[in-house]
């Protein structure tokens, strides 16, 4: 988990790529490098006692991935029929998927073409935002995904298992 | 993990010899490596692996030399063994494992050239040093170079240079049990002191012997009855694998993983492909099928094989134990290895150790009577332990045998009532009556000896057995005769046979080992009663009823009257039954691990893909219904997959 966050694009020196995607209304980016591939959305498989934005599992090729719906976890609406693809990322040890609506396109930016989040007040917490770009006029959010879904996810989960049944 | 292995160059890379890792310098610098210090890791990690081994052989040669003192072969082949790690161990800078060895092999010299005449004395400090060469191997692996002990340096010089010295208390690193007796010392002519302090209990040793001399001069011989007779089928095999030149390469673990998980999906599509082929119009291609069919039942087959190793390894450290054991207790066994050459996946192997261990200190100390007891019933005074193992019907079976006063039903059962386990009115058979010892809190012996006893033991094997090696563990005994323990294990423990359930509209898969019957209860036997949830009566029996989707936390939509199956697990030390909507069939499923952002979820061990593609979770019906911790589990459990 912390090779993870040290690959995040906090130092970037020249120009890096960011696979841009649009959840919702909204778009983000990440860094291209923590894609693996993307995906169509397969059938995923429930698993019992996790949080609502833990989608499942699925079957990649004879690997078992989890899945994540990240608009739940942002607080985006989510349209259960316009997601289209999952985005499969790999953060060693981990290597989960990602539900988006759909792939927009790969940005390559510079480190003064991003800058740094904006301190106002959102619905979402910002900490997982990393920077702000701009492409075609409208605002892309750069978010570090590990961090999104890991710190307090990770230990939605964990705890989960501790839920007793009814 | 996988970075530390797979650079290793084709060839047995052992360390018979300090040539080896010339060698490997030379391929090596000339290409991968730039940074020393990384080249140096690899090494000694290579070191550390390939040290086990010898002390393993070391050992094992010990004990063989234990029994025949005149055996020149013997001393030749642990004096080799020491040499090459004293050799290896300096090359790759781990100077204390190296000096240690230095002194050790100086010793062995001596006895290998007939200075130092052997006794049992001699024995038990070259047994200690091994144990402790284990100690500092190990100490290396985590990373600490810790120093060797200097009191058992200085033991060992002081026999090498047959200097006078009185000491005390042979120190050992790891205690083996009876370095307990201190022996006092001394180089006189008569030199032994008969009179040192001896373990209670132990009076048929008339004494240690430990003399050096020399000159190789006249020793006062002391009869010296071994308490613990230890012999193999194999000698011969017992010699050092350093001399065997074989063509291997090593492969990662995980990587051997990786292939066994997708040949695994190979069979399983294979079969979707077989079951279809009817549909395909052309003769030919269905020929094709059948061919493809026969050929990944050959990959399948070699694939498992690659991960298989024998036996030989763990059953040998069994000696070791029983030996001590013996010992300590003052029995006289004579140990037996069947079928030590039997194959086993690795996986299970590593967590084989433990049980069996358990299960020949179980025989030893409380299976074995006593010397006096065996007398008087007119057996032999030197016990028989035996461990064998052997395939049977696709299965891996393991017995430990021995020829003790074999378990008492009628007294297992008075215990059993005592401790609360069973009812008084409470009938059993004999068969249920020896499983009874394997109920966590039984023991069978009324004080706690140091061996084994506390309770605790013979409920973790039954554990380990049937959680993490998917096996079964019985008990046959016949009074006054003996007990056998058998472990049976599935060949390996990637594939499971699964039972394909749903409940609601999803699917999951139990191990086909935790079904013990599946049934159409009527309604007149579900009871529901105040408090205690739902019951099955069966067959005279109440079962608590779980409904799975309840458990799994699926909301049940309007329509209840579905139809249900109950399936009735027997697996931990309470029975219960799980209504489950549907059981769809069975089917070979490859265990997959889930992703570490899963966590441990209690009741699922893994996942498995579907005939059909899709992603199903394998359930623990027993740890769902949160009895696994209470009955069975004695630690969380672990994800079984095999990446």
């Amino acid at each position: 988990m912390k090779e993870s966050t040290e690959k995040s694009p906090q130092n970037i020196t020249h120009n890096e790529s960011y696979l841009a995607f649009s959840l919702s209304t909204e778009r983000f980016a990440i860094p291209l490098l923590s894609a693996k591939e993307v995906v169509a959305l397969p059938e995923t498989t429930r698993v019992p006692h996790t949080p609502p934005h833990f989608l499942g599992i699925m079957n990649l090729r004879g690997q078992i991935i989890s899945v994540f719906d990240l608009r739940l976890k942002l607080g985006l609406p989510a349209d259960k029929d316009s997601e289209t693809s999952v985005i499969i990322c790999d953060f060693s040890p981990l290597c989960f998927g990602v539900v988006v609506n759909s792939i927009d396109t790969v940005l390559s930016l510079t480190e003064e073409q991003i800058s740094a989040r904006p301190e106002i007040e959102s619905r979402m917490n910002s900490e997982y935002i990393t920077g702000v770009t701009k492409s075609e006029d409208r605002l892309v959010l750069i978010l570090d995904l590990a961090k999104a879904l890991n710190v307090d996810d990770q230990l939605a989960i964990h705890n989960s298992r501790n839920l007793k049944t009814s | 993990m996988e970075g530390s292995t797979k650079l290793i160059p084709i060839g047995d890379f052992r360390f018979c010899n300090g040539f080896e890792i010339s060698k490997i310098t030379e391929t090596k610098l000339s290409n991968e490596f730039e940074n020393d210090d990384e080249f140096k890791a690899l090494l000694q990690a290579t070191f550390l692996e390939e040290a086990v081994e010898l002390l393993d052989a070391i050992e094992q040669s010990l004990l063989v030399f234990e029994e025949n003192h005149s055996d020149k072969k013997i001393v030749e082949e642990i004096f080799r063994s020491a040499h090459s790690l004293k050799g290896s161990s300096r090359a790759v800078g781990l100077n204390e494992i190296g000096e240690f060895t230095h002194d050790l092999e100086s010793l062995l010299h001596k006895v290998k050239v007939g200075q130092l005449s052997v006794n049992r004395g001699v024995i038990e400090i070259l047994l200690s040093s091994s144990d402790h060469l284990r100690h500092l191997v190990s100490s290396a692996k985590q990373g600490r170079q810790i120093p060797a002990d200097p009191q058992l340096r200085a033991t060992i010089q002081n026999i090498t240079s047959g200097a006078q010295a009185a000491y005390q208390n042979i120190p050992s690193a790891e205690s083996s049990g009876f370095q307990e007796a201190s022996k006092e010392y001394s180089s006189q002519e008569q030199g032994f002191n008969p009179h040192s302090k001896l373990p209670p209990g132990d009076d048929k040793i008339e004494g240690f012997e430990l003399f050096a001399s020399p000159t190789g001069g006249q020793m006062t011989e002391h009869e010296v009855k071994a308490n613990a007779s230890l012999s193999s089928h194999s000698k011969s095999n017992l010699a050092t694998s350093a001399n065997v030149k074989d063509e291997s390469v090593r492969v990662s673990l995980s990587r051997l993983g990786h292939l066994v998980d997708f040949v695994g999906e190979l069979v399983i599509l294979q079969t979707v492909l077989e079951q279809q082929k009817d549909q395909i119009p052309s003769q030919f291609l269905q020929k094709t099928v059948t061919q493809l069919s026969k050929i990944t039942k050959d990959i399948q087959d070699i694939s498992m094989s690659l991960r298989m190793v024998s036996l030989k390894q763990t059953f040998q450290k069994l000696q070791r134990i029983v030996r001590d054991t013996a010992q300590v207790v003052d029995k006289k066994v004579k140990l037996d290895f069947i079928g030590e050459e039997t194959e086993i996946d690795k996986i299970m192997v590593d967590n084989l150790g433990d049980p069996l261990v358990h299960l020949l200190r179980n025989a030893v100390d409380h299976g074995i009577e006593t010397r006096e007891e065996r007398e008087k019933s007119g057996k032999s005074p030197i016990a028989n332990v035996q461990a064998a193992a052997f395939q049977r019907g696709g299965k891996i079976v393991i017995e430990v045998r021995d020829d003790g006063r074999g378990l008492d039903p009628v007294k297992l059962r008075a215990k059993g009532i005592e401790k609360g386990i069973i009812k008084a009115n409470q009938k059993l058979t004999d068969k249920e009556a020896w499983n009874l010892i394997f109920h966590p809190g039984f023991s069978t012996k009324a004080e706690v000896t140091e061996i084994s006893g506390r309770g605790v033991g013979l409920d973790v094997v039954k554990t380990n057995v049937e959680k993490i090696l998917q096996g079964e563990v019985e008990i046959d005994s016949e009074l006054g005769k003996g007990s056998v323990f058998r472990i049976t294990l599935p060949l390996t423990l990637a594939i499971i046979e699964g039972m394909v359930i749903r409940a609601e509209s999803e699917r999951y898969i139990v191990p086909l080992v935790q079904v013990y019957e599946s049934l159409r209860p009527s309604p007149k036997d579900r009871h529901q009663v105040n408090g205690l949830g739902e019951v099955l009566h069966l067959r005279g029996e109440n079962l608590p009823l779980h409904k799975l989707s309840q458990l799994i936390g699926i909301r049940r939509p309007k329509d209840t009257s579905v139809s249900e199956t109950a399936i009735v697990v027997r697996t931990g030390a309470k029975p219960f039954a799980i209504l489950v909507d549907e059981i769809i069939g069975h089917q070979q499923v490859v265990i997959k691990s889930l992703g570490e952002e899963m966590g441990n979820l209690q009741g699922i061990t893994g996942g498995a893909i579907l005939g059909d593609g899709a992603a199903a979770l394998i359930l623990d019906f027993a740890e769902l219904v949160g009895r696994g911790n209470r009955s069975t589990t004695s630690q969380p459990a672990k994800m079984r997959g095999v990446s």
